[in-house]
């Protein structure tokens, strides 16, 4: 390695160290954990991989996730502003809302699908309320 | 429909049910509501087992096949490990306690042959720990971790290529399993959960966009030439005859046979 890489490499390790973004989105994403904590004693399966990001207030993002007809889940999302009302709902590729029950509470919010046909669903996250220009959220999901 | 008890349950919790969403949403191209995030999360092939067992109690013994890692070239290792670990979870089905432990070490020594040893030596050792307590649960769990695992340390490397190509190779034998069970035991239940149409076309994307290289592999050109003759076969749900269950049954077996085959 040469020098100049070296100092490249050491300055990328120093911005992946320092970059706050990172370190609230596995933030929001522990508080996506906690959220679904209840559930796996109720035999649900939390996956590792997850989804995350940032939004402004009234923004949404979507995720397309493949579900399988036969099974049930739970999405959870988390942030780390307190202040923050944030929202999931689950469409199927027609459009519709799918889910069978939704909640929000601070921190969190969670919607529960059991899936009436297998395909691609919409995931539609939204930052409602914030004092924060940015809100920095994750998204979970377990199965059983 | 909630019961008023379970509502005030709910609100005494502190929880709140908020704003009730749009019961329909414009999901047309360039009309959907909000900016699409283009990362999928690749369900787990035991994700799609746990949806078959409801459907009856396959007899996963006969699906599971012993492993035998090649460690040719570096894509058909990242193709390799993904197989692998799918075959842990039909190993987890088959309550297979020594495969699974076989599995474990295989999910090592391809994971040594790609510099991410270190992401998965303890993952390993759970997964073995947890086959010998029979604890099935765990076991699975370790798998996706060390999936995941996996797949982390390879983006830190740099090299999300080959975390794709994990995905795909656990993709690939996890669907040849499904159809293995579907295809000796016909059902529109069991058939429809091979309708995957979102996956397909992301696996197809990442194809595209990996570099002339790995594209230039024989075994990924090999992939994606095959990959797009599944999509019309499971366009719609619910309406995949058994000859399209056994066609891509045909495709996936021979695909896998290459994944796992050393002279492609």
């Amino acid at each position: 390695m040469n020098a100049a890489t070296r100092f490249a490499a050491v300055c990328l390790c120093i911005a992946f160290l320092a970059n706050p973004a990172l370190a609230t989105v596995d933030d929001a994403f522990s508080f996506a954990l906690q959220a679904a904590e209840p559930y796996v004693k109720e035999g649900f399966t939390i996956r590792e991989d997850y989804w995350g990001g940032d939004l402004a207030v009234k923004t949404q993002k979507a995720v397309i996730h493949q579900l399988f007809k036969g099974n049930e889940y739970w999405f959870w999302m988390g942030t780390d502003v307190e202040k923050a009302t944030i929202s999931v709902h689950v469409y199927d590729s027609d459009g519709n809302l799918a889910e069978n029950d939704h909640w929000q509470k601070p921190h969190f919010a969670a919607a529960h699908v059991k899936p009436k046909t297998t395909g691609s669903y919409y995931l539609i996250v939204e930052v409602e309320k914030s004092d924060q220009v940015r809100t920095h959220w994750a998204l979970a999901y377990g199965f059983r | 429909m909630r019961s008023p008890a379970i509502l005030s349950l709910l609100l005494s919790a502190g929880v709140c049910l908020g704003d009730q969403p749009p019961r329909h949403i414009d999901i047309g191209e360039g009309r959907l509501p909000a900016t699409l995030i283009e990362d999928v999360v690749v369900p787990l092939p035991g994700e799609v087992f746990t949806a078959l067992d409801k459907l009856g109690s396959p007899n996963w013994h006969d699906v599971l096949r012993p492993t035998a890692p090649q460690m040719e070239r570096r894509p058909q290792i990242a193709l390799e490990l993904g197989a692998v670990i799918a075959e842990g979870f039909i190993a987890v089905e088959a309550k297979d306690a020594e495969q699974v432990k076989k599995i474990g070490r295989d999910v090592l020594t391809l994971a040594n042959a790609l510099n991410v040893r270190k992401a998965v030596i303890e993952r390993t050792k759970s997964i073995t720990d947890a086959a010998d307590q029979k604890d099935w649960a765990k076991v699975r769990d370790e798998l996706d971790k060390a999936s995941h695992d996996v797949s982390q340390a390879m983006s830190e490397m740099q090299s999300q290529t080959l975390s794709q190509l994990v995905s795909l190779g656990g993709w690939l034998r996890g669907t040849e399993a499904l159809t293995t069970v579907v295809g000796r035991n016909y059902s529109r239940d069991g058939a429809e959960l091979l309708h995957q149409p979102g996956l397909l076309d992301y696996f197809q994307k990442r194809l595209g966009a990996m570099d002339r290289h790995t594209r230039g592999d024989e075994l990924v050109a090999m992939i994606q030439k095959r990959l797009p003759e599944i999509r019309p076969l499971i366009e719609k749900p619910g309406e995949i005859p058994a000859a399209a269950v056994d066609q891509i049954h045909s495709i996936t077996a021979e695909l896998v046979k290459a994944v796992n085959s050393r002279e492609m």
